[in-house]
């Protein structure tokens, strides 16, 4: 019987030639293997084969010369078939080999794992009969793999939406999941100051096709009286102001629920009229939000329109049928009938969602417009020069629209000339018509450098800055939905590219631009910090909406000519440089604000309670109430009701506990603005009590958003508190203009000994170690100093050089603090850091 | 870890006469090697003997022979090899003189060497042949030991390997 060390030591030895005698010969074919012990092995049965012949008369030389032969060729055999020792440890190259492979299989690449794994199993299992193993069946990982690699990225995208430049972003980005999108959140290489320089001096660019488009169309008076609905004059120009209504300019607006004014925010949105078409009285609008608002803003449109039959339903999305995962490649004729394409648009929403709605009273209709454009944002003074260098008007165009494409061709091409993309006017719309601008793809990728040979003084180039574009300039084919699948569909791809790239006679040369369809798109110019003083135009820069299916088409060129990308980080820190609330951080009485700040509460919390428990910041000895979720309501509450006692205001018109409100109205922030700085001879409102009180009944609960701008040393922190300094604070400051502040003294945590003690049973949550309790005390006289309000984002500022925060404090608390401050020290507060005992003092000021 | 190191000695039997080749068996050549080894080298030696050497291969129509022993104790029994003057077969005598070709670390070195050192031999084999008939056989065999005839017959081998692998 047979054991495994002999089939063994057989298989390796089944190469090695035999000894080749003649004796064995006759008597070999009878006894079946002969007894003769010749052979390798000793006590191995098998005899040696031979020639099968007599013993020979005559040796002569050609018998000798067979048998020489025939040995070359038994040992050429022995020699080249490299059996023997085990296959699977051989396979691997010298330096690829470790020491301790055989027991742990884990260092061997994996497509020989197995095999040492079964070596290893039927090792251990020597001693019991072996039977054959079956082939084990790949792993789902490996059967779903070589299938159809783009029938597995549609399949993805059913619940979180890609962008078009999904692919792009995910090599290059750290993704995160939000909104049902996947986006692009910080580059894996470490980018900030570059990222930040490239805003300054260059270009950044940013994929912003997740914001989400509504269209309206109908005819224009009812459209602006259903829309006067959920706007209202006193935070801005509306949908009806004047620059935006004839198509010329983008605007930007505060949207509320339906005559709820000032309570109800939902949030911002920008909108963009097409100009007007002559011998056409319906006109289209379309307004972009963010997505977190989508329902909300779509169902109140609906109600406000009256609109609420659905028209046309979404098909099926595209022919991306979902094949079982076990079908061989083999079948030409079905991939022949059906090649799968990529999913373009919304892959997420179910088919047989509404996505367009008509109301049978009034003539609007409402469509839903998601993931139908995309959507580039460029941010930095040279971003003209990038795009003037990427994009070329198209060569040809359909005759009826000639002398519209010269008149944009020619504005486009002044655009070379202007110095910085801050020189235009802000929110101004050029529509183009451009060629395929992979013909036109560089080498080598390059930075766009701005041509400074351009005459400056040109009369076109100067009525361009003052007044942008005109408005017959802002027509684009792009707002008809034919003309965007009709694009959309004769796109090339990029296999047909590279064809006729290796077809071309001179390697290397342009392709030329005959017989393509040419892309319409639209520029919009991006004003960056309109409110304020300081800095003013910074990060100002242009929009480019395209039709979908073209995304990568232009994302590539761009990224060629030098620009930066960033992701969502970015985006908040350039609105945190621009002083401009970022949705959804920065608006609390939002629903969709609120939501934000619950998730950001329960991500710190987390973070919070991982650190070991000696590691932690103690809180509640640092007298921080709120280091993670600033109640609001709850100061505002406070507020009013220490005004209202120091007023003595016994007939308080206050109907109750009304909901806080973040305070837009421009004309209150003019005033208020004026009144935190010190006075100077322009200000022509003084600030009285009676003023002052009289600012506050209008307002009523409310909260501002100001800029803080440390005097000295310090980074703010998130969560930090804006207090109201003492006078004695305030003298110390005059003393000594470069004091670092007022100290907190440190606080007793009471609740140290209540943990000590055994959880009673009617405790169901667990008071976590340094964080004060749900019911919270008082959050305004908690510390030494009272809490005006607490900082959303802070952080040390690159474009003004010290530390800056963007806060949120309480309009009745600002006030009186205010009242009680000498003149020239007004609008002086102190900020405290969460985890610090130090007050830092700051300024206030509030950009209108 | 300690390696056994072994030591392959390559020879070849040199007989005056052709045909006395043929009664060649590897006991035979074991038994001569150990007299020789015993009265070379005495009591020592056979007891080395004993320990690591065996006939690994045998080719009696080649008269190839290829004995290993063990790394240490090679020459000794090398220098052996020379005091063999006769082989000894069931009473028949064979006057020879084994001729050592090739010493080698491992068994598939020695093959290397004697593939080698066979092509020369047929090469030399062709100009001493007298008749044509013996040329033409000599051509065909060196052309018949080449490695592309080993590679197709490995091909040919490869399916009754697997299927021999599958019975046990």
């Amino acid at each position: 019987m047979t054991g495994a060390k002999d089939r063994m030591r057989e298989k390796k030895m089944k190469n090695q030639p035999r000894n080749v005698t003649y004796t064995s010969s006759g008597r070999g074919t009878g006894r079946g293997q002969g007894s003769q012990a010749c052979g390798w092995v000793r006590g191995h049965q098998p005899g040696g084969h031979s020639y099968s012949q007599d013993l020979p008369k005559y040796i002569t030389a050609s018998y000798f010369a067979k048998a020489r032969a025939a040995e070359v060729n038994a040992m050429l055999k022995a020699v080249s078939k490299p059996a023997g020792s085990c296959h699977v440890f051989n396979a691997l190259p010298n330096h690829m080999r470790r020491r301790a492979m055989s027991h742990n299989t884990k260092r061997l690449p994996s497509r020989l794992r197995e095999g040492a794994q079964r070596l290893a199993e039927r090792s251990q299992r020597a001693a019991e009969k072996e039977k054959k193993q079956l082939p084990r069946s790949r792993s789902r990982r490996a059967r779903r793999r070589h299938g159809n690699l783009l029938l597995e990225f549609n399949r993805r995208q059913r619940k979180n939406k890609w962008l078009e430049t999904h692919i792009w972003h995910a090599k290059r980005f750290h993704m995160q999941k939000m909104w049902s999108y996947c986006l692009p959140l910080k580059p894996t290489a470490k980018s900030f100051r570059a990222s930040y320089r490239a805003m300054n001096t260059h270009a950044l660019l940013q994929d912003l096709s997740y914001f989400c488009c509504l269209e309206l169309q109908g005819s224009e008076e009812q459209m602006l009286r259903a829309l006067a609905r959920l706007t209202s004059k006193q935070t801005g120009p509306t949908f009806a102001a004047a620059s935006c209504l004839s198509g010329a300019r983008q605007g930007s607006v505060h949207l509320y629920k339906a005559d709820q004014f000032p309570q109800g925010c939902l949030g911002p949105a920008d909108f963009l009229w097409r100009p007007r078409v002559p011998d056409a009285s319906d006109r289209q609008l379309w307004i972009w939000i963010h997505p977190d608002l989508k329902q909300e803003v779509l169902s109140e449109l609906q109600l406000v329109c009256q609109c609420s039959v659905s028209v046309s339903v979404s098909e099926e999305s595209g022919p991306a049928v979902e094949r079982s995962a076990g079908r061989k490649r083999k079948r030409d004729e079905d991939d022949a009938e059906e090649p799968s394409k990529r999913l373009l648009g919304d892959g997420t929403r179910p088919a047989g969602a509404p996505v367009r709605w008509q109301s049978p009273d009034t003539t609007i209709t409402i469509s839903d417009l998601t993931m139908e454009i995309v959507r580039y944002r460029l941010i930095g003074p040279l971003a003209h020069v990038v795009l003037t260098d990427t994009l070329q008007p198209a060569s040809e165009e359909p005759s009826d629209a000639v002398s519209l494409h010269q008149q944009q061709t020619e504005v486009f091409q002044l655009l070379r000339g202007v110095c910085s993309t801050a020189e235009l006017p802000a929110g101004c719309v050029l529509g183009l018509t451009v060629d395929d601008p992979r013909l036109t793809l560089p080498q080598k990728r390059g930075k766009s450098v701005p041509d400074l040979q351009q005459s400056a003084e040109d009369d076109r180039l100067r009525d361009l800055r003052l007044t942008g574009v005109a408005a017959h300039c802002s027509q684009s084919a792009l707002w008809d939905t034919s003309a965007r699948e009709r694009v959309t569909h004769s796109r090339l791809s990029e296999q047909e590219l590279n064809r006729m790239r290796s077809e071309l006679l001179v390697p290397g040369s342009r392709l030329s631009a005959d017989g393509q369809a040419a892309v319409p798109l639209l520029l919009v110019h991006q004003g960056g910090r309109v409110r304020g003083e300081e800095r003013l135009h910074w990060g100002s820069g242009w929009d480019l909406l395209l039709p979908k299916g073209w995304g990568m088409a232009f994302w590539v060129p761009l990224v060629y000519r030098g620009v930066r990308v960033g992701g969502l980080h970015m985006s908040v820190k350039h609105s945190q440089f621009m002083g401009q609330p970022h949705f959804p951080h920065d608006y609390p009485d939002c629903p969709a604000g609120v939501r934000f700040q619950s998730e950001q509460e329960a991500e710190l919390l987390e973070k919070f309670k991982r650190r070991p428990p000696s590691k932690r910041t103690n809180y509640i000895k640092h007298g921080c109430l709120a280091p993670f979720c600033c109640p609001w309501q709850q100061l505002t509450e406070e507020w009013e009701e220490l005004v209202n006692l120091s007023t003595e205001n016994v007939s308080c018109c206050r109907t109750g506990a009304s909901d806080f409100t973040v305070l837009r109205s421009l004309k209150a922030l003019r005033r208020l603005s004026a009144w935190t700085r010190p006075p100077s001879r322009r200000n022509s409102s003084t600030l009285t009590h009676a003023t002052a009180a009289a600012l506050q009944q209008e307002c009523g609960p409310s909260l501002v958003w100001v800029r803080l701008r440390l005097l000295g040393k310090g980074q703010p922190a998130l969560h930090a508190m804006v207090c109201a300094p003492t006078t004695s604070d305030l003298q110390l400051l005059l003393q000594d203009a470069h004091s670092s502040g007022p100290q907190e003294p440190r606080h007793k945590d009471h609740l140290k000994h209540l943990r000590q003690h055994k959880t009673s049973p009617e405790e169901p949550a667990r008071a976590v170690r340094g964080v004060f309790p749900a019911p919270l005390p008082s959050v305004l006289s908690h510390c030494s100093r009272l809490t005006l309000g607490w900082v959303t984002q802070g952080d040390f500022s690159l474009a003004a050089g010290c530390g800056e925060a963007l806060a949120f404090i309480s309009v009745s608390g600002l006030l009186h603090t205010i009242l009680q401050q000498p003149q020239e020290q007004r609008g002086l507060v102190l900020l405290r850091n969460p985890s610090s005992l130090q007050y830092r003092f700051a300024r206030i000021s509030i950009d209108v | 870890m300690v390696r056994f190191k072994s030591r392959y000695l390559l020879c070849e039997v040199c007989v005056p006469d052709r045909s006395s080749l043929q009664l060649l068996e590897d006991r035979t050549i074991y038994n001569t090697l150990r007299a020789a080894v015993n009265r070379a080298h005495g009591d020592y030696g056979s007891a080395l003997f004993n320990i690591g050497v065996i006939v690994k291969y045998l080719n009696a129509h080649t008269g190839v022979v290829l004995i290993r022993s063990r790394k240490k104790h090679y020459r000794l029994i090398w220098s052996a090899l020379s005091f063999i003057t006769c082989l000894e077969n069931r009473g028949q005598k064979v006057q020879c003189f084994l001729n050592c070709l090739h010493v080698g670390g491992t068994i598939r070195t020695c093959q290397k060497f004697l593939v080698k050192y066979n092509r020369q031999q047929l090469h030399r084999m062709l100009p001493d042949c007298k008749t044509d008939a013996e040329k033409q056989e000599v051509r065909r065999a060196i052309l018949s030991c080449s490695l592309s005839n080993v590679r197709e017959e490995e091909a040919g081998e490869d399916g009754s390997d697997d299927d021999g692998d599958k019975e046990t």
